[in-house]
């Protein structure tokens, strides 16, 4: 029927990972009955209760509180989808390399694929809702491009290292649970940025999410210019992560189907 | 010189550690550290030696527990050899077992695509592929069905089928005759006949010494995960059956 023919595999490559990009997008939103409005849901009821809790009941004073806390959350479930989300994914995937030589990075970087998908629908709703509430989006959002190669790096190099550890520690998910409802609290999403500064100078460095929810507000909310040198701070911290990811998982990967 | 072979594998052995109790959690592993561990080791493979010319088909025999499989996985990559052992693969490969690894919330549609595509086809040629695949796999009505839905019969067929056009160098086929029924076992032999022989080099794990005997160039004999016998598939055999009379008559 067929002889081996050589056909140009990096070129095949992309239309791959875009394939699977786009399975992985309609088993996450189209598998239920409620579908993409699942998408919404989620963060719609998350802004109504931080709303009652900090606006309502606690009285604190930033304006366009529900859009405030709908952009910070925006960023923020993009990190968790993947940093949490795919720490399992050597686990699930694992059809797809045990058989070929499929390389894994291209299973990472399909679900990433997949993430961002959400990512741009959630921010066209966004846009949507702040157009409601009178925040009008200006050129400013072209500086989002820098903002989220940051976000993308930091969450592709958390997920590369999570995945692997998993393989060894299989409990992971559960530590990485406890960091994630610290760094929750410790980036500027329920409040001001800057009253965070204030009091925590530290935390503006240490947490990366910090500074990239930040200059996604100034682009998003305040049609301003992000602050440069927290991007470039940004940069070089996700880029470790990513390269301590990569390293990781080049030394746990090999042996993913035998420990799973 | 290499570039002749498809696969050469120097002094590879395969080591497993079966923890009693399984250290796979942080947890478990702080604990682990205040007791005396109590480790089986379990030695599948032992130093093996030999490598595979391009377009040769190459048999693995030996009984149950031999380290076949293990052997396999090893040489398909999907298991790392102990340190110190080597295995260097020229060209893309595909390992077939029981199947080829599909998705069981995939479609069969979704699976063609995917795995066809992991495989080292194009979009467009899984297009142009798509139908043949299907009616090889005896699937045309579950096209858009989930084949967790399917019985292992089905997901057998669409596996082999979409098998057949794989693009790979290499063919790691692990019992791949052992299930089914007649009819697809008649198709599964055409395919390695009309498909998998052709220009490729070929792995083969059996327990038909039919089909060893009668596609096989060279055949390596395992016997507890040492090589007992490399050569032609009749000695091979021979020997094979012979040691299992001898054992068969010690336990009487």
């Amino acid at each position: 029927m067929t002889s081996v023919q050589r056909e140009p595999v990096v070129a095949h490559r992309w239309e791959r990972m875009w394939m699977l990009a786009k399975i992985e997008f309609k088993l996450r939103y189209y598998e239920n009955k409620l579908g993409l409005l699942w998408a919404l849901i989620k963060p719609a009821s998350q802004i109504l209760m931080y709303y009652l809790v900090f606006q309502v009941i606690l009285g604190q004073r930033v304006p366009n509180y529900a859009i405030y806390l709908w952009s910070g959350l925006l960023v923020w479930q993009f990190f968790t989808e993947s940093s949490t989300g795919m720490i399992k994914i050597l686990q699930t995937k694992k059809y797809l390399y045990t058989h070929t030589n499929m390389n894994k990075l291209e299973i990472y970087l399909s679900h990433m694929m997949s993430i961002s998908i959400s990512l741009v629908i959630n921010i066209g709703i966004f846009v949507i809702g702040s157009l409601i509430s009178g925040i009008y989006p200006s050129y400013h959002y072209i500086f989002f491009v820098p903002v989220f190669i940051n976000l993308f790096l930091l969450s592709l190099g958390v997920a590369l290292l999570l995945s692997s550890l998993f393989l060894l520690f299989k409990d992971i998910s559960q530590v990485w649970g406890i960091i994630v409802g610290f760094l929750f609290f410790l980036s500027p999403i329920l409040y001001r940025g800057k009253l965070f500064e204030e009091k925590m100078p530290i935390l503006n460095y240490a947490n990366p999410m910090a500074g990239i929810i930040d200059n996604a507000r100034a682009v998003m909310l305040y049609e301003q210019q992000p602050d440069w040198a927290m991007i470039g701070f940004d940069f070089v911290y996700a880029s470790l992560i990513m390269l301590l990811g990569l390293w990781m998982l080049k030394r746990l990967g090999p042996r993913a189907s035998e420990l799973l | 010189m290499d570039q002749d072979y498809a696969l050469v594998v120097e002094g590879v052995s395969k080591t497993f550690y079966l923890d009693q109790f399984l250290v796979d959690t942080l947890k478990a592993r702080l604990f682990s550290a205040l007791r005396t561990k109590e480790v089986k080791i379990l030695k599948a493979l032992e130093d093996i030696t030999f490598s595979v010319p391009k377009g040769e088909v190459f048999g693995i025999i030996g009984r149950n527990g031999s380290g076949k499989s293990t052997l396999v996985k090893v040489l398909s990559g999907a298991f790392v050899p102990d340190a110190g052992g080597k295995v260097i693969r020229n060209g893309s490969s595909m390992l077939m077992s029981l199947s080829i690894g599909l998705s069981h919330e995939l479609t069969a549609a979704e699976n063609i695509y995917v795995t066809g595509s992991a495989l080292g086809l194009s979009l467009k040629k899984i297009d142009s592929l798509f139908n043949q695949i299907i009616e090889f796999a005896e699937l045309g009505e579950f096209v858009n069905t989930k084949i967790k839905y399917f019985s292992s019969g089905m997901i057998q067929r669409l596996s082999f089928s979409i098998a057949v056009n794989a693009n790979a160098e290499i063919m790691f086929l692990d019992e791949v005759f052992a299930v089914g029924d007649a009819v697809f076992k008649k198709k599964a032999v055409e395919v390695l006949e009309k498909s998998w022989l052709d220009g490729r080099t070929v792995v083969m794990v059996s327990h038909s010494m039919d089909n060893i005997k009668k596609y096989c160039h060279r055949v390596i004999y395992l016997q507890k995960g040492k090589i007992r016998f490399l050569g032609s598939p009749e000695e091979a055999i021979q020997m094979y059956m012979e040691d299992n009379h001898v054992e068969e008559e010690a336990t009487d």
